[in-house]
């Protein structure tokens, strides 16, 4: 018996159309038929299967009334181009007519307009030739058509030449995968099939990357409270799972990642299935991406990220610049460690400065003042709260140097919360406070070694873990990642560790001088000018990128690959 | 002049049948994206006293204007695009791409047919030919996010804008625009005085109330009323002379009684002092109108002495409009 768990465990993931062929089946046969939804239609139709029920259940759910907005419409539209002849004639025209009598809010996120004008192009496509009484805009169906077409070919080539936005997200990476899917599978001109393609391979470079087993590591625009802590439970390791085979897919596979599947399903190239499963043992990724579009305040619409990302086999290390780069759900920069199985594990250590405020809702969105904090905390519940872990602020200066980092604070007297967290997960095997100020800890097979630059104490964590609360201005802390490998024990590793020149100050701002166990001697203060000028897209031994340049080359040994947007092709 | 103007406009509402208010409003409590929504976008209050919805039910009707010579020609401004409704508001088109976005207020130029202007995240445009075709109209505004725009109802092409940073003005139809005021400040609403058509009032985040009596050339404070708070509405009562009503949050809703000398609050009967937005009914004096804030529609009868609810329990109004009635 126990020999079959471990064999049932251990086995390895099948391949990749079995992959896809399970997410498929997985939705096409939910628990209950009775309150079932769009996405087990869109599935029984790839599968041809049950057509009768498709069709009954699709008018029962439109004759309800369309919501959601761009949610509703990408799996319409999905139904829409997988019928192939199965809907009757009344379920058709119930789904052609939704077009006309509901009208989707376009929403206020990059990922938002994706969907609203992938669904936009590819339904005015379907149906071409009709007047504007035909569609809920008033527009007609050329008139659609070429909105979403240019709309979608400046995103692209906005994000190739500037970087993404909302980047490296767990879980927002699904709904940028999600259209690029629908446009490589169904878009009719070869021109945009094509792009659709080279962007969907963009996307999976970018995570194939900077992934530890599957989990998305590195500094996130967006990731949310659970995602923050247990790095796996996101949507970008149920992609990992269906595109490589890596780590493990959630229970339901997720939404995104199955229509994917039922679109294009477009199977990424050897040379990225390599990059996400072939790495040396350290390895330093550098990429630049940009804020989201900034309304207010600033001069530039979109500024720029800096993103480092330095991966060993037992453990990666990121971070972007520090600062308010993007709204909400920023995260910038933590240490994440390999576990075997990271369900239900939070396998990562960070800290960040709780900041909530208008200058930050006031640049991204157009919300009045007052209700503006209100409105977020509606679906983003830790978004104003002192105990919170994951946001950007204003006060955050970060530098990394491989698996070193040095992160300041100085906070503005006055600020709402005038203190730091720091994450000590519950799942490490370790934890020292030493005399000498360090504070050394163990997950899985790495060594971390903390320097807190201020006082601080310990609260508790709802569902584990300890806070490291420190209520200090002028703050910060140098941190310092290791593969067990290196050090046999932890009196080794803390005495590799106090043997390094360290020097801190925190006033008249934090400034930090620290040799790192890689023997390079760093220099960090608060405030202090960097040069970011020669930051290229992608800067990596597996991904390159110039700033501008419109293009992507993958390397893995000998092996290229280069994707360039302007020209649309792909040079092998 | 300032008797002729507002003559002119109970004239107008009176030859077109009785005003109606229509309100922009998301009337769901702890709305986000997504989530489904009823009864929202532009709805208005039939003459049976019932809301009605006009067109699409749509999350983000910011503002809304008619046109002057086709009153059943409404101008939205809208989340998705700016949205021109015909046959009283039912039938609509959106006329922009996707180079808008957001859009924050909307204004008709009434001295100069088929000309509308609106506001949007990225600055101001126009159209000359009742919105079939825009422009970018923002020279001159160097930070462009603007939220409240309101066309001179006596001087063809002059338009005052509330921004970012600070009050601007066109005289020449949006070709250039010059700061005039408020510098620092960001402006939530403006509006014209139906009176004394030189008069103009701001409202401010944070910076109380501005006043001009230039037709919008100059400005300066106008009262210590809801100095450090967000004034998000102005209401000038088109039957009183002198009467204005404005809100905020925190605020309640303040009344004046001589144009803006002094203030009296006048929140009694209303839940809390969070107000988004205020309408004088211009076909029955001392009619005053109030959103609060997820709270409701609430009415007074004495120019805010007394409220009771009007309807719209729950609702968001982003704002209030007394528009011609009868366009069935």
């Amino acid at each position: 018996m126990i020999a079959f768990l471990l064999a049932f465990f251990l086995a390895p993931a099948p391949d990749f159309e079995a992959r896809v062929r399970e997410v498929i089946t997985h939705n096409a046969r939910p628990a209950s038929l009775e309150t079932a939804g769009y996405q087990t239609i869109a599935a029984k139709l790839w599968l041809k299967e049950d057509p009768a029920w498709c069709s009954r259940r699709l008018k029962e759910i439109l004759d309800a009334g369309p919501t959601g907005d761009m949610f509703w419409m990408f799996p319409v539209t999905a139904i829409a181009y997988l019928d192939q002849g199965q809907l009757t004639a009344e379920a058709r025209q119930a789904l052609r007519d939704s077009w006309r009598t509901y009208m989707p809010f376009r929403g206020d996120t990059e990922n938002h307009w994706l969907l609203y004008y992938t669904s936009m192009y590819l339904m005015a496509q379907k149906y071409p030739g009709e007047d504007g009484s035909r569609w809920f805009n008033g527009k007609s169906s050329a008139e659609n058509f070429r909105e979403a077409d240019e709309w979608i070919r400046w995103w692209v080539d906005f994000t190739t030449r500037k970087g993404q936005g909302e980047y490296d997200c767990t879980h927002y990476i699904g709904v940028y995968v999600l259209p690029m899917s629908y446009l490589a599978a169904w878009a009719e001109e070869p021109a945009m099939r094509k792009r659709a393609s080279m962007m969907l391979e963009y996307l999976m470079a970018d995570y194939a990357a900077e992934q530890l087993d599957g989990i998305y590591v590195g500094s996130h625009a967006r990731t949310d409270d659970r995602q923050v802590l247990e790095k796996w439970y996101g949507i970008s390791s149920d992609l990992g799972w269906l595109l490589f085979g890596l780590g493990y897919h959630s229970p339901h596979y997720g939404s995104y990642p199955f229509y994917y599947a039922v679109a294009s399903a477009y199977e990424p190239p050897p040379i990225l299935k390599r990059i996400a499963t072939q790495r040396a043992d350290g390895v330093l990724h550098k990429e630049l991406k940009r804020t989201r579009h900034r309304w207010r305040f600033h001069e530039a619409r979109n500024g720029e990220v800096y993103k480092t990302t330095y991966l060993r086999d037992a453990y990666a290390v990121g971070s972007d610049q520090g600062g308010l780069l993007q709204p909400v759900q920023q995260h910038s920069w933590d240490v994440t460690w390999k576990v075997a199985d990271p369900r239900g594990i939070h396998n990562t250590l960070f800290t960040v400065h709780p900041y909530s405020g208008m200058m930050e809702l006031q640049a991204y969105f157009t919300f009045a003042p007052d209700p503006a904090t209100e409105m977020v905390y509606r679906s983003k519940k830790s978004y104003d709260s002192p105990d919170k872990l994951l946001g950007g602020s204003p006060y955050e200066q970060i530098f990394q140097d491989r698996d070193t980092v040095i992160v300041l604070y100085d906070i503005a007297p006055g600020a709402r919360f005038p203190h730091i967290n720091g994450f000590f997960s519950k799942d490490l095997s370790m934890l020292v406070e030493d005399a000498s100020g360090w504070i050394f800890a163990r997950g899985g097979d790495s060594w971390i070694a903390y320097y807190p630059l201020a006082p601080y104490s310990w609260k508790p964590i709802e569902g584990g873990g300890k806070r490291l609360f420190s209520p200090y201005l002028k703050n910060g802390a140098v941190v310092q990642a290791a593969a067990a490998s290196e050090f046999a024990s932890l009196d080794a590793f803390r005495a590799a560790i106090l043997a390094l020149p360290l020097e801190v100050r925190r006033e008249p701002v934090p400034s930090v001088r620290f040799r790192s166990l890689r023997g390079a001697d760093l220099r960090f203060t608060y405030g202090e000018q960097r040069d970011f000028s020669s930051w290229q897209l992608f800067d990596g031994p597996h991904l390159q990128a110039g700033r501008e340049s419109g293009m992507l080359e993958m390397r893995h040994g000998g092996e290229r690959r280069v994707l360039d947007f302007r020209a649309l092709t792909i040079t092998q | 002049m300032r008797w002729l103007l507002a003559l002119a406009l109970v004239v107008s509402a009176a030859g077109e049948g009785r005003p109606e208010l229509h309100a922009c409003v998301v009337n769901a409590k702890a709305w986000v994206v997504g989530a489904r929504l009823t009864g929202s976008g532009l709805v208005k209050l039939d003459a049976n006293r019932e809301w009605q919805q006009l067109g699409f039910v749509h999350p983000m009707v910011l503002a809304a204007d008619y046109d002057r010579q086709d009153p059943s020609t409404l101008y939205l401004a809208a989340g998705n695009g700016l949205i021109r409704a015909k046959d009283g508001g039912r039938s609509w088109r959106i006329t922009t791409g996707w180079d808008v976005t957001e859009l924050q207020d909307v204004t008709v130029d009434p001295n100069t047919p088929g000309t509308v202007y609106f506001t949007h995240t990225t600055g101001i445009r126009k159209s000359s030919d009742g919105g079939d075709t825009w422009q970018a109209a923002d020279a001159g505004i160097a930070e462009k996010y603007c939220e409240t725009l309101r066309a001179d109802q006596s001087r063809a092409g002059h338009i005052v804008a509330g921004c970012v940073n600070g009050l601007h003005r066109t005289t020449d139809g949006g070709a250039s625009w010059q700061r005039v005021g408020a510098e620092g400040l960001q402006i939530r609403r403006v509006a014209q005085s139906p009176h004394q058509p030189m008069e103009w009032l701001a409202g401010t985040q944070g910076g109380g109330l501005l006043r001009s009596v230039d037709g919008g050339a100059t400005w300066e404070a106008a009262s210590d009323a809801a100095v450090d708070r967000n004034l998000y509405d102005i209401a000038y009562d088109p039957t009183t002379p002198g009467r204005i009503a404005i809100g905020g949050w925190s605020t309640g809703v303040l009344v004046s009684e001589d144009n803006g000398k002094s203030w009296e609050r006048r929140s009694q009967g209303l839940p809390r002092w969070d107000v988004w937005s205020l309408a004088f009914d211009p076909s029955q004096p001392g009619r005053l109108y109030a959103n609060v804030h997820e709270e409701a529609l609430y009415v007074s009868e004495d120019a805010g002495r007394s409220w009771r609810i009007a309807g719209l329990e729950g609702a968001f109004i982003y704002r209030l409009y007394f528009f011609p009635g009868g366009q069935q």
